[in-house]
């Protein structure tokens, strides 16, 4: 009996040491299993967690307004409601789908598709409209799955005045293009956030401490443009294109005084409140983006530099009587024959082969320099985005030809806010100004933040150059002149006409259907306030600056001069070129 | 071993540090829901305060109660068990809870009986095992009585329904039979005729079906019935090696199902990290321990089955606990002994506790007179000697 016990007593024993090594064997796992998900893994816990606990809202910032110079509203940002859904709270994705996709105009299945998993939060449809807004709300789905949350959305009350140069923004209020874009960083202004601490049942709760931060509107700015003097250029570069049965158009108001951009246009119309509705190469401000070949326009560099330089004088003669002229071993001929031509003639009439025989005088090195120092080949540095530097050799690539054609404006590619630039140095009494289109950047308050002022680049020419270059260049709209159709009764204007071959880009070679006809002046030309550009496209019918740019910049000068109330005839007056407000 | 008094004060201590850790737990895990469901975010640890003082003073009287007159409280004990689980089925008298019927009201206090089952059944099964210690190998009559008791308390509890506990019950019986001797052919046999009804209880009841796909797959519809699965690893997932801070978890905000009672575990991960949770496990595995080592050193056959199955009770419940908050076993209510929201466990595993003391003050007086001779005696031929000395 007692033996039998004592094989009890280690029957017992045994299992129950068995027993208990089998539950600490258990207790061990559970270790490994917790330093496995508690350790190893904790960073991709960690972010699920979180992700289902916070919900991090977004504060979004008032844009900043962007008025013109006398603070009339470009860009404004208005309030709408966006839609969102939260998934992991909708229990039939279809009902919701279904009810939404007829309000929304959106496919049945993308609607659907989105709203199935187990996200908890979605957009749905941005930035509606206040008339689907009400008809999502009498749908009256249930407040936990969809809802609205107020966005701003950005809107240019006057449509697609100034649309290139004002640019677009982005559905979360991005800048794009333009000004939008090159001053996206003040209008923005900073998001601000709230982070929710968020239960089970998707209940927000008490934010945690330090998960907030208030969200600050963006800067206004207030552009050198004019609002009025814009609508005026545009109104008139339409009106030429519809003439001329153009491809394409750009103008430039500016002041050559301070290089201030009075109005900037580029055609075919971009409005950018519509973004969609457009070919992307019509967003582009062309008027700084794109390259041309100047044509006649370009003479005036080197007539510039060969005052300058003392090499030629009004008075000098240049027989242009055979009509054509031998450059490297091409012919490049006039328009009209003309017989032997004063330089001031030459210019006037726009003689090719007199243009040459100036261009040789002058000699590359002389030319190329000034050709930099009217800022060719060069970023004008305007305050707007994807501006081109255009395109200008070094003289050791010149080729035998080069001259030639440089004198009279090919073979060099330049955007018309260049050739502006460069015009409104002669007028300026030979300073080179910066160009530019802000002028002022001010808080929500109306607190100046920071002002823009004129900048001098450099001294091209001297004053006294720039005035006998000017006289020259007023002969061009006078009678014998190629620009009498810019003639404006009772004030002076200096400018000179373009017509120049586009290069086929099929043969290369210069097409003689496919012209850009530009006209470039500056008035009064004794006291200069406005300087123009005109540059159209592929004009039908007429080929000729002339003819085409002529007239158009006529009607913007007139114009405008009316506008600015630049006194007929009466020197010495003060510009009223007033600033915004 | 080194005790010089009376009990074993490490086992003791172990708990205790369990009991106040599942106070403090359960303020932080609870204040939340209890200021939302109560008013006052006290509610809970306030209750579980109470319920820890009854707790200690059913230890102090349990540790001073000379454990072998339980034996002859094993008849009364049983009555009153399965009359209490008879009694908690009956409607309006029984507390309806999420669906099921398993807390009784009592003077203001809420009663699980199925605590109290657990109890009983160690106590009059250890009992029994003593009385009829050389018949176990027996089927009829050493087996199968006490599979029939067992039978009788699992009936009444998987109807309230509770099968969480029913299982648990099984599990701490059957081993504590294997430890009494019983054939392992025998316990094996079991599994003939149990296995229908496992296999339809279990796929019965939508919910329970559900549960056990989640526990698979619990990604496969994580806000739906993989819900508790997911919730609870990423509690303890964002907890990382230092925890977030007591107080600063997040998952408490109703993420986590009962995060004051199945899933405080998960809870002190997520606040504690891993050092806090495995202090836990390490805390358990000291219990597991001192628990075993009594009941080896027992010479008394009644109190070395009373000891090992109520450290089985301990260890098997906080193993089962502890694998579902950490996604090894599927989700079923068990609570954390010790530590979880809820008085009658904190109660029942506070007596079971006292009467581990006191048998351990037994121990101890037979060891510091007998137990060089008792263990020459009766391990002198034995080879499995070094399991023994190590205890």
């Amino acid at each position: 009996m007692k033996r039998g016990i004592e094989i009890i007593n280690r029957i017992n024993r045994k299992r129950i040491l068995l027993v208990s090594l089998f539950i600490a064997l258990g207790f061990i796992i559970i270790t490994l299993r917790v330093f496995l998900i508690m350790v190893i893994q904790h960073n991709q816990y960690m972010k699920r967690a979180e992700r289902q606990h916070q919900k991090t809202i977004h504060i979004e910032p008032l844009r900043g307004t962007i008025y013109d110079r006398m603070g009339r509203e470009l860009a404004v940002s208005v309030e709408l409601e966006s839609l969102y859904g939260v998934p992991s709270e909708i229990e039939d994705p279809k009902f919701v789908a279904a009810k939404l996709s007829s309000v929304l105009g959106m496919s049945y299945h993308s609607i659907e598709k989105r709203l199935e998993g187990h996200k908890n939060f979605i957009w749905l449809n941005r930035k509606l409209d206040p008339n689907s807004v009400k008809k999502i709300k009498d749908l009256s789905l249930d407040s936990k799955e969809i809802g609205f949350l107020t966005e701003s959305k950005r809107f240019n009350p006057k449509r697609s005045l100034a649309g290139h140069l004002l640019g677009f923004v982005g559905m979360d209020n991005q800048g794009l293009e333009g000004v939008e874009f090159a001053y996206d960083k003040e209008l923005k202004g900073e998001v601000g956030w709230l982070i929710l601490e968020r239960d089970a049942l998707g209940r927000n709760i008490f934010p945690s401490k330090h998960n907030y931060k208030p969200s600050s509107s963006g800067k206004n700015l207030f552009l050198t443009i004019d609002e009025v003097i814009q609508h005026i250029t545009e109104k008139e570069l339409d009106k030429g294109m519809e003439r001329w049965k153009a491809k394409g158009a750009m103008a430039i108001v500016m002041n050559p005084g301070t290089g201030e951009i009075l109005s900037m246009v580029v055609r075919p119309e971009f409005n950018p409140n519509i973004v969609g509705s457009y070919k992307s190469s019509d967003w582009r401000n062309k008027a700084i983006t794109d390259l041309y070949e100047p044509g006649s326009t370009f003479k005036v560099i080197s007539s510039a530099a060969v005052l300058e330089e003392g090499i030629v004088k009004e008075k000098d003669l240049f027989d242009c009587s055979k009509g054509e002229i031998e450059v490297g071993g091409k012919i490049i001929r006039d328009a009209h024959r003309h017989g032997v031509l004063s330089f001031a003639e030459v210019i006037q009439k726009s003689s090719n082969v007199g243009a040459i025989q100036v261009g040789m005088k002058l000699g590359k090195n002389r030319f190329y320099k000034y050709i930099k120092d009217f800022g060719f080949g060069e970023k004008t540095e305007i305050d707007l985005p994807g501006e081109s530097y255009g395109k200008v050799r070094e003289t050791k690539k010149w080729s035998g030809t080069s001259i030639g054609a440089i004198s009279i404006g090919q073979e060099i590619g330049v955007t018309p806010l260049q050739l502006l630039v460069a015009f409104s140095a002669i007028a300026n009494n030979g300073y080179l100004m910066k160009p530019y289109i802000v002028s002022e950047i001010r808080d929500h308050e109306g607190k100046l933040v920071k002002s823009f002022k004129s900048q001098v680049v450099r001294k091209v020419i001297s004053e006294n150059t720039s005035k006998r270059l000017t006289d020259i260049l007023r002969t061009v709209v006078e009678e014998g002149g190629t620009a009498t159709k810019a003639a404006i009764e009772g004030n002076l204007v200096a400018g000179k006409t373009g017509t120049a071959q586009k290069i086929d880009p099929e043969t290369g070679t210069y097409s003689h259907q496919k012209y850009v006809s530009s006209f470039v002046g500056f008035l009064p030309a004794d006291d200069p306030k406005i300087s123009i550009i005109v540059v159209v496209d592929e004009p039908q019918g007429a080929i000729y600056g002339g003819s085409v740019a002529a007239p158009i910049f006529k009607e913007i000068a007139e114009q405008v001069l009316t506008y600015l109330k630049i006194p007929i005839m009466e020197q010495g007056h003060s510009l009223l070129l007033s600033k915004g407000p | 071993m080194h005790e010089r008094s009376g009990y074993d004060r490490i086992l003791m201590i172990s708990a205790l540090i369990l009991v106040v850790l599942g106070i403090v737990m359960i303020y932080s895990s609870s204040a939340f829901i209890a200021m939302q469901r109560y008013n006052t975010p006290f509610y809970f640890l306030r209750n579980q305060v109470v319920w820890a003082v009854i707790g200690i003073i059913g230890m102090v009287v349990a540790k001073n109660f000379d454990y072998k007159k339980l034996k002859s409280l094993s008849l009364p004990l049983i009555v009153i068990s399965v009359l209490l689980l008879i009694i908690v089925l009956i409607p309006n008298i029984g507390k309806e809870v999420n669906g099921a019927r398993r807390w009784l009201r009592v003077l203001g206090f809420s009663f699980q009986p199925s605590e109290l089952a657990k109890l009983t059944l160690i106590i009059s099964i250890s009992a029994y095992i003593a009385k009829r210690s050389d018949r176990m190998g027996d089927f009829v009559y050493g087996f199968f009585p006490p599979v029939v008791l067992l039978g009788a308390f699992q009936i009444p509890i998987i109807f309230q329904p509770d099968i969480g506990t029913a299982l648990g019950l099984g599990i701490m019986v059957i081993t504590l039979l294997y430890i009494g001797g019983v054939k392992v052919p025998h316990i094996l046999s079991l599994g003939i005729p149990l296995t229908p009804f496992i296999v339809k209880i279990v796929f019965n009841e939508g919910y329970r079906k559900k549960r056990l796909i989640a526990f698979i797959d619990p990604w496969s519809d994580p806000t739906g019935a993989g819900f508790q699965v997911i919730q609870s690893s990423l509690a303890l997932g964002s907890g990382g090696i230092f925890g977030l801070g007591l107080g600063e978890g997040k998952q408490k905000l109703f993420f986590l199902p009962e995060p004051h009672t199945d899933f405080i575990y998960s809870l002190i991960g997520e606040e504690l990290g891993f050092l806090g949770a495995s202090l836990v496990i390490f805390l358990y595995l000291i219990i597991l321990w001192r628990g075993t080592r009594i009941a080896v050193r027992t010479e008394d056959l009644f109190g070395r089955f009373l000891a090992m199955g109520l450290t089985i009770m301990i260890g098997v419940q906080a193993m089962m606990n502890l694998g579902v908050a950490s996604g090894l076993l599927p989700p079923k209510g068990l609570p954390l002994p010790f530590v979880s929201f809820g008085g009658s466990s904190l109660l029942i595993n506070m007596i079971a506790l006292g009467i581990l003391l006191n048998i351990s003050k037994s121990i101890n007086t037979i060891s510091l007179a007998q137990s060089s001779s008792i263990k020459r005696e009766s391990w002198v031929k034995s080879k499995s000697r070094k399991d023994s000395v190590n205890l």
